[in-house]
């Protein structure tokens, strides 16, 4: 007995001993080396491990290290997180838009105006990343785009064409019904893909008027009073309560919905451009049987896509090594560099950069977003960047709509209200 | 004849929902790990048509630079660490508050319950550990996690020393035992039956944690167990299959404890039982 206590005592000592040397092993890492903070997508892991080493082979002076993060909700708070406590990396990836807006990006972040890839950059990006005229932040690859996947061999089969209305759009998934197919996927296992028939109708709702990001700011348009905001309440309804769907819409999860699309099960999926890698991850032969287009509105003439501008890279103003980090994002805006991430990874649109092209091995889906890009006036970047106000529940009352608890009146009218709170704690005027 | 049936149903009860609990979330696992990715992204219980168990296993093992290795190494010692220090401080604290009545016995009651209520506070607990050089080791981390479980223990350590009789420690004392000798060679084995709770309770919510490691120890190279699983889940995408062998990876270590310390386990329970 006694020995057998005198051993645990030991035990335990030596596991306090074992405990400080690996302390000191762990705790003097950070020397000479420069890490870039990314989130943990696959894709983005495997485009950014890419990344890193050609730069780390383009030269000699600097060695950059990747450390991954979370996304969403506890990905923002690691990132609020480590600013404050003066602990980002000191080259990190996140958001554009509003919430780059939520970071204090004039305390917090390095003012990049001054580089010399600043004027590349596609008009349409800096104000996603940019507080009073300073630009925060470069482009984080390619851009993604919010709009319908369909499947090209039922579209063959049934002789049926690309829409450019929302009614011809709805023509299309009754013929598709009929010949035994789920018109329109929906996927409510996975919550936030419920909002797309909102979200990327916004290309519509700027075509009828422009001024609309700036007016909802103002608190001056809402989407119950808006005639054409609020029709993509209208079209979750039309959708789901005409049995356009899937039967077991409610739980489907992402993964299923893409494995009905590239299955040809399903006709339509409204969902982002980027689903392209994960079709391509899963489905790698059904790759060519998928295609993409815009939500059509209502008017064939302003038909266009709304558009996912890409993350921004920054560099934290308490960054250590300020000119490695501005040699990294450099070349990461470089033609190299991002031909370094698309061997790992594909983009999932257009780059952000004048002179950039995309590769010329893209799925035809993304090759053909281009058109978009090169028409005048038709692309839109989505309101969440033109827009600090984005509600944190629209996710959950399109729910509620699209199972027929509430109907659309009343799910724009209680989207306006959850707006209205993140407003007031935005300290918006006009609120 | 009736009573028989009656115990015959509520076994079958019993059996029905021991499968539904435990049976079913592991099959379901076992059955993901060893499918494609493609037909883990159906997310059923059907039986695979191929099996994927070595490469799923490659695959997870290698991904970010072998970090499931160094994960499981730095678990390992959060695990052994913390627990151990919570026992140690946790018993001592218990012993002494329960046999030395003083003046500061309730203040000191106050700040275990407050341990219990107060929420933790992420940014503030980071300022603490980077002044005193602690944040990002692994030493830090292990000092928060036995913060945040030590009040749940002492109250256990408290409420077991009053059935354990003043007379022993007397006696000790007596005989000519010292404080350190009487608390680790009279009392502490005394303590057996809490010892047993508090280690198989705080080493799975050590093992089990996500949100401290995460805020408190970043860095590639202090990845823990739980924090692995994100390599294959993210927003946008997850490899079903290689998120499912990892769960089954990390839920190994836990289990092989508990099938070599089990006969342990449920002597110092049904020990305590009795002596309680």
């Amino acid at each position: 007995m006694l020995f057998s206590r005198r051993t645990f005592l030991a035990g335990a000592g030596a596991g306090a001993s074992v405990v400080a040397i690996t302390g000191c092993g762990s705790g003097g890492g950070s020397g000479g080396e420069v890490t870039f903070l990314v989130d943990n997508d696959p894709n983005n892991v495997v485009a950014t491990e890419l990344l890193i080493e050609a730069f780390n082979d383009s030269q000699a002076d600097y060695v950059f290290t990747m450390e991954t993060r979370p996304g969403g909700t506890e990905g923002d708070n690691l990132i609020k997180t480590r600013l404050s406590t003066q602990d980002m990396p000191d080259v990190f990836s996140y958001n554009s838009g509003s919430l780059f807006q939520a970071i204090r990006p004039a305390q917090n972040l390095l003012d990049l105006s001054d580089q010399p890839w600043v004027s590349r950059v596609a008009e349409v990006y800096p104000p996603s990343v940019s507080v009073e005229g300073a630009i925060y932040g470069a482009p984080h690859g390619g851009s993604n785009s919010g709009g319908i996947w369909y499947h090209k061999p039922t579209y063959e089969e049934l002789g049926l064409e690309v829409p450019l209305t929302w009614d011809d759009f709805i023509a299309n998934a009754e013929a598709a019904k009929s010949a035994g197919k789920h018109g329109i996927i929906q996927s409510y296992g996975d919550t936030y893909t419920s909002q797309f028939l909102v979200l990327a109708d916004f290309h519509n709702v700027a075509a009828v008027n422009p001024d609309f990001a700036e007016q909802y700011t103002a608190n001056e348009v809402g989407f119950a009073d808006d005639p054409t905001a609020f029709k993509a309440f209208e079209h979750v309804e039309q959708v789901t309560q005409g049995g356009l769907v899937n039967e077991d819409y409610v739980s489907t999860t992402l993964e299923q919905a893409l494995a009905y699309l590239a299955g040809g099960e399903g006709a339509h999926y409204p969902f982002f451009s980027s689903g392209m890698a994960e079709i391509k991850a899963t489905h790698a032969d059904k790759v060519e049987d998928v295609g993409f287009f815009a939500l059509p509105g209502d008017d064939p003439e302003t038909n266009g896509l709304t558009v996912w501008l890409p993350n921004g890279i920054y560099i934290p103003s308490t960054a250590e090594n300020q000119d490695a980090a501005t040699a990294f994002i450099e070349f990461a805006v470089s033609a190299e560099g991002l031909a370094a991430m698309a061997e790992g990874a594909q983009p999932t649109g257009p780059y952000m950069l004048t002179d950039v092209e995309l590769p010329e091995d893209v799925p035809t889906a993304i090759a053909d977003l281009q058109t978009y890009f090169d028409t005048d006036g038709a692309t839109t970047p989505a309101l969440e960047f033109s827009s600090p106000v984005k509600g944190p529940n629209l996710e959950n009352i399109l729910i509620e709509l699209g199972t027929g608890s509430i109907d659309a009146r009343t799910a724009a009218e209680r989207y306006d209200q959850d707006v209205e709170k993140q407003a007031q704690q935005l300290g918006l005027e006009g609120w | 004849m009736r009573s028989k049936v009656r115990i015959n149903i509520a076994t079958a009860l019993t059996l029905l929902v021991f499968i539904v609990v435990f049976v079913v979330p592991f099959y379901l696992v076992v059955n993901n790990a060893v499918k494609s990715r493609e037909e883990a992204a159906a997310l059923d219980l059907t039986m695979p048509t191929s099996f994927h168990l070595v490469e799923n296993l490659q695959e997870v093992f290698a991904a970010r630079d072998y970090m499931l290795v160094t994960a499981l190494f730095n678990s390992t010692v959060l695990t052994v660490a913390s627990v151990t220090g919570m026992v140690i401080v946790a018993a001592m604290v218990g012993f002494v508050l329960q046999r030395r009545r003083s003046r500061i016995n309730g203040l000191v009651n106050a700040a275990v319950l407050m341990g219990l209520i107060v929420p933790p506070a992420v940014v503030p607990t980071i300022w603490v550990l980077q002044s005193i050089g602690l944040f990002k080791t692994l030493p830090g981390l292990i000092l928060v996690e036995i913060t945040f479980g030590i009040s749940f223990c002492v109250l256990l350590f408290r409420a077991f020393m009053s059935t354990v009789p003043r007379e022993l420690d007397e006696a000790a004392i007596i005989d000519g035992c010292g404080p350190l000798r009487l608390f680790f060679q009279v009392i502490l084995p005394l303590l057996k039956p809490t010892v047993v709770t508090v280690i198989v309770v705080q080493s799975v919510a050590v093992f089990n944690d996500f949100v401290h490691p995460l805020y408190f120890l970043p860095g590639e190279e202090n990845a823990t167990v739980q924090l692995t699983l994100y390599n294959f889940m993210s927003q946008f995408s997850t490899q079903w299959n290689l998120l499912f062998m990892n769960i089954l990876l990390i839920t190994i270590p836990p289990l092989i404890v508990f099938l070599f310390f089990n006969r342990q386990i449920v002597a110092g329970m049904t020990s305590g039982a009795v002596k309680g």
